[in-house]
């Protein structure tokens, strides 16, 4: 639906692992691919070649390893469904499937964390491809013995082997590797218990860029984008989060649980957390914050009450201040310090009342001798400031006066209590003027 | 807090949002004619069949629009999702199927419409195919809908005629709450096309696709139901007016059936008096326009959401091939089979109709599936009641295909 970019197509793959990694293009494992979509209700027999059921499910464990291994099948003896250990397993081919021994325990199937069904779960499911950064569908599931185990090694999304599996008989039963993807490549996100973590993504998904993540969470359904983000590092969830849609957001968080939903907010930069709780209703936007650390959520809680359309509604509390009397030595450690979270470029400096004296950035900090004190710094030009309830025009205004990449916001006593960077003024304005309804390819009118 | 889009959006739904296109456009030639039929064949007595139509099309377009909001994934798809790759097929074969009908009914009332004028339909079926796939590949579409909106809105004329045409009110509430019928071939015909003219295949899958391709939320689907429901109350409408003008005017005269297009716009003389022809035409027109620009993206969007990635018009025909292919189809085979020489277009007219019905069965019962489906549904899962009256509406239809096809084989 939407224009992959070209550029990224593919690279994901020779990033992580190169192709020659990737155990789908090994020949050993191309040879030896069985069908699972073919599988499904064929007989299964005991030693003897005596058929004690057909074929039901295939039962796989997801893990740490990337490929996950078959741990049972789910067979039908005499109209029960049965669970059968994977170990007992002799024979797995296209042809046949042959189990160990002739004494069978018949065990209630009792699905357990961290196990989905291939066929139930997987097979004809939305599945993410995140080599090719889209939402497909599974045709046919292929496993490979691999490691000394059976496992899925790849997702065959081809029409022509969808189609395939419509006919009778033997045609069904042929597989047809068209265009599959290997299994490390892409993420499986229906399960119904929601805890199929397959960390063979993970690896990939991480190569991706936010906005690439922030695209494929939006094609999906509310209890897959749960799945999803599950699977991110919560880190990369939060970037992902930034370039989100506001509205797919708040959609998003409606379906995420409180904590886990305080968790990414917080990672986020604090105007852009304070947009989307703004956005929320009362008790939900209250639910966040009291799950989250207390002094983020009391930031949170200034910055949600200013009005988006002030100055203090789109900044960034996050400031590094320091006194005028510190030395030169202590900010550029509190710069160090703060080197993760800091978008901004230096230290806002403050009398010992508080009040906002000059900016400093960080290159006049390196060259200045270490243990002189800021003060000795502060010089013209001093920083452009404003209140925290100037109205968006005025502040666009005081930007282009100054020609500046940042602007201090202010209190009523000219404390420095927030910045605005040039790209929250962009976000904003654009908010403003132009977000009109203009989603989706347009296909249905 | 009301954002800027969500002000947008709201206003964009009331005026033209998917299900009010969805309603008009279900009075589509077919639709006209088959009411135009209902009351024209039955007077007032069996008006009941359509309020039974419009509260079930009331009720499965808003269960589409939840599913699509939902589940962010087309009727199609979530047909193969849950039932496999047969039951997959078999939906959209049969929607397939539906819409080929329908458009054939589209391509039938151009025919009809043109030949009041004096034209025939080797030179205007042709004519609507290739500025229909013009207009919708060239991507001028937006526009051109606009048009053929305006132009079906003409059959609000009905409403005027239909109190100009001084009906008996009466019998006409009568007729609404007292639901009986002769129990022939004829009645069983109007009914079961009423059901399939209304609850057309097409729509439901148009509305949960949509909502798909918009993306709506959930948040937008306060909005999206309120437009379905506008949308499917204008379809009863009009239709209401159609079958109550018909009953005034056609039936009181002791006509008893259609047989061809110039007849059903007599219907609309009290109002319009010689130009009665002409708006019928026009509103004709524009009616089948409006549905037949639908009507192949529509299905080309559920084929290609049957393979698992959706395909757009964004995407080139090398990208997209099933989609070109569904696509050019449809408005080959709908156009090719009015040109048979002889065909009767009031024939086609209703008995796609009656095809919609049957082929609504299937579609119907997935839905009724999916709807009561945690998994899928989570919290906006259907409980009990809503479920039986689901049920309900798909016993109905049964009833009616049944009853045909006893009529169609006791002969």
């Amino acid at each position: 639906m939407k224009p992959t970019p070209v550029s990224s197509i593919n690279t994901v793959a020779k990033r992580l692992v190169g192709r020659g990694n990737l155990v789908i293009t090994r020949k050993s494992v191309r040879d030896s691919l069985v069908s699972v979509a073919a599988l499904i209700g064929c007989q299964v027999q005991d030693p003897n070649g005596k058929s004690i059921g057909k074929l039901v499910d295939i039962v796989v464990r997801h893990g740490e390893e990337t490929y996950p291994p078959v741990s049972g099948l789910i067979v039908k003896v005499a109209n029960r469904k049965s669970f059968i250990n994977g170990a007992r397993i002799s024979k797995l081919t296209q042809k046949e499937i042959t189990l160990s021994s002739t004494r069978i325990n018949l065990e209630n199937y009792q699905r357990r964390p961290g196990e989905s069904l291939l066929d139930a779960d997987v097979l004809d499911h939305q599945i993410v491809d995140v080599d090719g950064l889209q939402v497909v569908r599974s045709s046919d599931l292929y496993l490979a013995p691999l490691d000394k185990e059976i496992r899925v090694v790849g997702v065959d999304i081809s029409f022509v082997s969808f189609l395939r599996r419509l006919f009778p008989g033997s045609i069904a039963r042929r597989p047809t590797p068209e265009h599959v993807l290997d299994w490390a490549m892409v993420a499986s996100l229906t399960d119904s218990t929601g805890v199929v973590r397959t960390s063979s993504s993970k690896s990939a998904l991480s190569q991706l860029r936010p906005a690439d993540i922030a695209d494929l969470i939006e094609d999906l359904a509310g209890h897959e984008q749960g799945a999803l983000i599950e699977m991110l590092d919560p880190d990369l969830a939060a970037d992902a989060l930034e370039e989100m849609e506001d509205d797919e957001l708040e959609s998003l968080l409606r379906g995420l649980p409180a904590e886990r939903s305080a968790q990414l907010l917080a990672r986020m930069e604090p105007d852009e957390s304070a947009e989307v709780l703004r956005d929320l209703d009362e008790e939900h936007r209250e639910s966040i914050l009291s799950a989250m650390e207390k002094g983020i959520a009391k930031q949170l809680r200034v910055l949600v009450s200013f009005d988006e359309d002030l100055a203090g509604g789109i900044m960034t509390t996050h400031l590094l201040i320091v006194k005028e009397t510190d030395t030169v030595a202590s900010a550029l450690k509190l710069l160090v310090e703060n080197k993760e979270r800091d978008s901004s470029d230096g230290v806002v400096v403050v009398d010992a009342k508080g009040q906002l004296i000059d900016h400093i950035q960080t290159v006049e900090l390196i060259a200045a001798k270490s243990t002189s004190i800021v003060l000795d710094l502060v010089a013209k030009p001093f920083p452009t400031s404003v209140q925290i309830d100037t109205p968006i025009a005025e502040v666009v205004e005081e930007f282009s006066n100054n020609r500046g990449s940042s602007i201090i916001v202010v209190d009523e006593k000219n404390k420095p209590i927030g910045r605005i960077l040039s790209d929250d003024l962009v976000d904003a304005l654009s908010r403003s003027s132009s977000r009109g309804f203009s989603k989706g390819s347009g296909v249905l009118s | 807090m009301v954002t800027t889009r969500k002000i947008r959006l709201a206003a964009f739904l009331a005026v033209m949002g998917p299900g009010v296109i969805a309603g008009l456009a279900d009075d589509d030639p077919a639709g006209i004619t088959t009411y135009s039929q209902l009351g024209t064949q039955f007077g007032y007595r069996m008006l009941w069949t359509l309020v039974i139509a419009t509260a079930a099309l009331i009720i499965f377009q808003d269960l589409g629009s939840r599913i699509g909001v939902v589940t962010r994934q087309g009727l199609i798809g979530l047909v193969r999702q849950k039932y496999g790759a047969r039951a997959g097929s078999f939906s959209a074969i049969s929607l397939i199927l539906a819409n080929l009908g329908t458009m054939t009914a589209e391509f039938a009332g151009v025919a009809a419409a043109g030949q009041l004028f004096g034209i025939s339909r080797y030179i205007t079926v042709p004519i609507t195919g290739l500025v229909i796939s013009y207009l919708v590949l060239r991507g001028t579409f937006k526009k051109a809908e606009r048009v053929f909106f305006v132009l079906s809105a003409v059959f609000l004329a009905y409403i005027i005629a239909g109190f100009m045409a001084h009906p008996n009110w009466g019998s006409a509430l009568k007729g609404m709450v007292t639901p009986s019928m002769p129990l022939n071939h004829q009645a069983i015909n109007i009914a079961t096309a009423t059901l399939g003219t209304t609850l057309a295949p097409w729509g439901l899958a148009f509305i949960q696709s949509y909502a798909v391709d918009k993306r709506l939320t959930r948040e937008d689907l306060k909005l999206l139901r309120a437009d379905v429901w506008v949308g499917s109350l204008l379809t009863g409408v009009i239709g209401f007016f159609v079958v109550i003008t018909c009953a005034a005017t056609l039936n009181k005269e002791h006509i008893f059936s259609i047989t061809d297009a110039s007849q059903a716009a007599v219907a609309l003389k009290p109002l319009a008096g010689t130009l009665a022809k002409d708006i019928f035409a026009i509103g004709i027109i524009g009616a089948a326009l409006l549905a037949a620009s639908i009507l192949p993206l529509s299905t080309a969007y559920s084929v290609s959401d049957l393979t698992g990635s959706p395909a757009a018009l964004d995407d080139n025909f090398q990208e997209a091939p099933l989609f070109y292919s569904t696509f050019a189809a449809i408005t080959i085979i709908g156009g090719g089979l009015i040109m048979i020489p002889g065909v009767s277009l009031i024939w086609i007219l209703i008995s796609s109709q009656i095809l919609n019905a049957i082929l609504l069965l299937p579609l119907l019962s997935y839905m009724y599936g999916i709807a009561k489906d945690k998994k899928l549904m989570g919290e906006f899962v259907s409980k009990r009641p809503s479920l039986t009256v689901y049920g309900s509406v798909i016993a109905l239809v049964a009833i009616c295909v049944i009853a045909q096809f006893w009529f169609l084989f006791r002969k």
